[in-house]
């Protein structure tokens, strides 16, 4: 049965996307469409890989793209944790400044692209700030919220065996918060790098998000859908990297394996 | 009986949370003398405050009214054992770091306070543990560690919060023996509350009977018996009833 139940599990993911390249090739066949065919992509793809645009071969647009994401993400992680320790563990702080977060947290991080380049020009700079934005927000928030959740009793017991307060959050906020914290994390990186495409379609010489707005100049939309396609597997690799990461930095959250 | 010095005073400690509904008195006028070496057993239903008056004992909360003398002054924060009913052991230390965690934060270097956290390790059985993880440990070996760690404070004073509520019966039993031992190879006053009853009277050199509402001291016994105690003898039968009698059922 466990077999089974094992097989079953293994072919089901094959199908969904088996059925969704289905789809999308009885829609790329019809009459008058735009949408190219997995084959036509595939081969645009292969294409792209050893054949530069705007001097670059594909690996190296995604590279670019990746710098630009990797730089701001350090910046983000540091002073995002520490804004959500902030906020979360000193109530002065916050009362004095989460106003302020709370009224640029709703924008989006794209309603700043106009701002950053007309500020800093369209150079790595404005990028690198917009993901910034991107990814800090959703890092103070899960740092915040992590740590003002808690089991109270958790600190108490930190407390009834001496901890002061810094002592309290070294020894046990922190720690009790790294799951929340590396949500945190996750949901950041996917948001920046969904901010650095955008600030490319909008402004760049290299990277993605400038792949796709050429494919959207010269029609050509077999090199739009081979760069989204590009970006997806880009953004989900990165995803299971840190997954990997939680299991290393908690591993009272899981199981282990024997 | 040898002459018994006072450890602990409570006098007359009242608590009153404050709710949206008015006010609710949980403790009234409850005074409780503990003395020194003892193993106190604090024995109440469930709900009855139980928790509260031993918070209140930890400094965790303050009494509304009445006060807690300690004979040897006022403890600060981590100058009590404390051992909690879910554990609260912390899941991202080990064993040997959650047991060290009260000297550490002291400031008590690494070697020393190491020593002194193996010791209490090899003392509750936990010895080639040390490097296990919460999770990797079963509900008894966990409140072992609560043990220690209590233990490891070098506190004269133990409050154990019902430390085997959490626990299997099977489970329990031993953990009840292993207390014992423990506490007759390193004496400690010894606070101990639970809702249990048979636990109370295999445990306590005197059982103090919480009950009402709000909640006060009903009576005093004293199980006059050798230990092990023998949960099936007759004098631990007739001292049962006697208690059940006199017990509120739960809330």
């Amino acid at each position: 049965m466990k077999k089974f139940s094992n097989l079953i599990y293994a072919v089901l993911p094959v199908l969904g996307v088996g059925a969704l390249i289905g789809v999308w090739t009885i829609l790329s066949l019809q009459e008058g469409t735009l949408i190219p065919t997995p084959v036509e992509t595939w081969e645009r793809f292969l294409v792209i890989m050893t054949d530069p645009i705007s001097k670059a071969t594909l690996p190296v647009h995604v590279l670019v793209s990746l710098k630009r994401v990797l730089s701001a993400f350090g910046f983000a992680i540091v002073l995002g944790i520490i804004t959500g320790v902030l906020f979360g563990w000193y109530p002065r702080v916050k009362a004095l400044l989460s106003p302020i977060f709370e009224l640029l947290r709703p924008i989006p991080p794209i309603a700043w692209i106009p701002l950053l380049i007309l500020m800093f020009g369209i150079g790595e700079v404005p990028k690198i700030l917009l993901v910034f934005i991107g990814a800090f927000i959703p890092i103070v928030m899960n740092t915040q919220s992590g740590i003002e959740s808690i089991d109270p009793m958790l600190i108490k017991a930190g407390q009834s065996f001496g901890c002061n307060h810094r002592q309290l959050l070294f020894h046990v906020a922190l720690p009790a918060s790294t799951p929340a914290i590396l949500a945190g994390i996750k949901m950041a990186l996917s948001s920046g790098w969904m901010c650095v495409v955008a600030a490319e379609m909008i402004a760049a010489k290299q990277g993605v998000g400038f792949l796709i707005v050429r494919g959207q100049e010269a029609g050509d939309t077999a090199l739009i859908v081979s760069c989204m396609l590009v970006i997806g597997v880009v953004s989900f690799l990165l995803s299971a990297i840190l997954t990997k990461l939680e299991g290393v930095l908690c591993p009272w959250q899981f199981k282990k394996t024997k | 009986m040898a002459v018994q010095k006072n450890k602990i005073s409570m006098k007359n400690i009242s608590k009153t949370f404050t709710t949206r509904t008015g006010d609710v008195s949980v403790l009234k006028d409850v005074s409780i003398n503990v003395f020194e070496n003892e193993f106190l057993v604090i024995l109440g239903p469930g709900q009855c405050g139980k928790t509260v008056l031993m918070n209140i004992l930890a400094g965790l909360e303050q009494p509304t009214g009445g006060e807690v003398v300690f004979a040897d002054g006022t403890p600060k924060m981590g100058d009590l054992g404390i051992v909690f009913q879910k554990y609260y052991i912390y899941p991202w230390k080990n064993v040997m770091q959650n047991v060290e965690l009260s000297q550490e934060v002291k400031g008590v270097d690494k070697k020393t306070r190491r020593e002194s956290a193996q010791k209490y390790i090899d003392l509750v059985g936990l010895s080639g543990f040390e490097k296990s993880i919460p999770r990797e440990l079963s509900g008894g070996m966990k409140q072992r560690v609560g043990i220690a760690r209590a233990y490891a404070t070098e506190s004269d004073i133990m409050i154990m919060d019902e430390p085997f509520g959490a626990l299997d019966a099977q489970t329990r039993y031993q953990m009840q023996e292993e207390i014992l031992k423990i506490w007759e190879k390193k004496k400690r006053t010894v606070i101990f509350v639970t809702s249990n009853l048979e636990e109370a009277i295999y445990l306590g050199d005197r059982i103090i009977l919480l009950g009402g509402s709000p909640t006060s001291v009903k009576a005093e016994y004293i199980p006059d018996m050798p230990r092990p105690r023998n949960y099936t003898s007759k004098e631990f039968l007739d001292l049962r009833n006697e208690i059940a009698d006199n017990t509120d059922l739960a809330l």
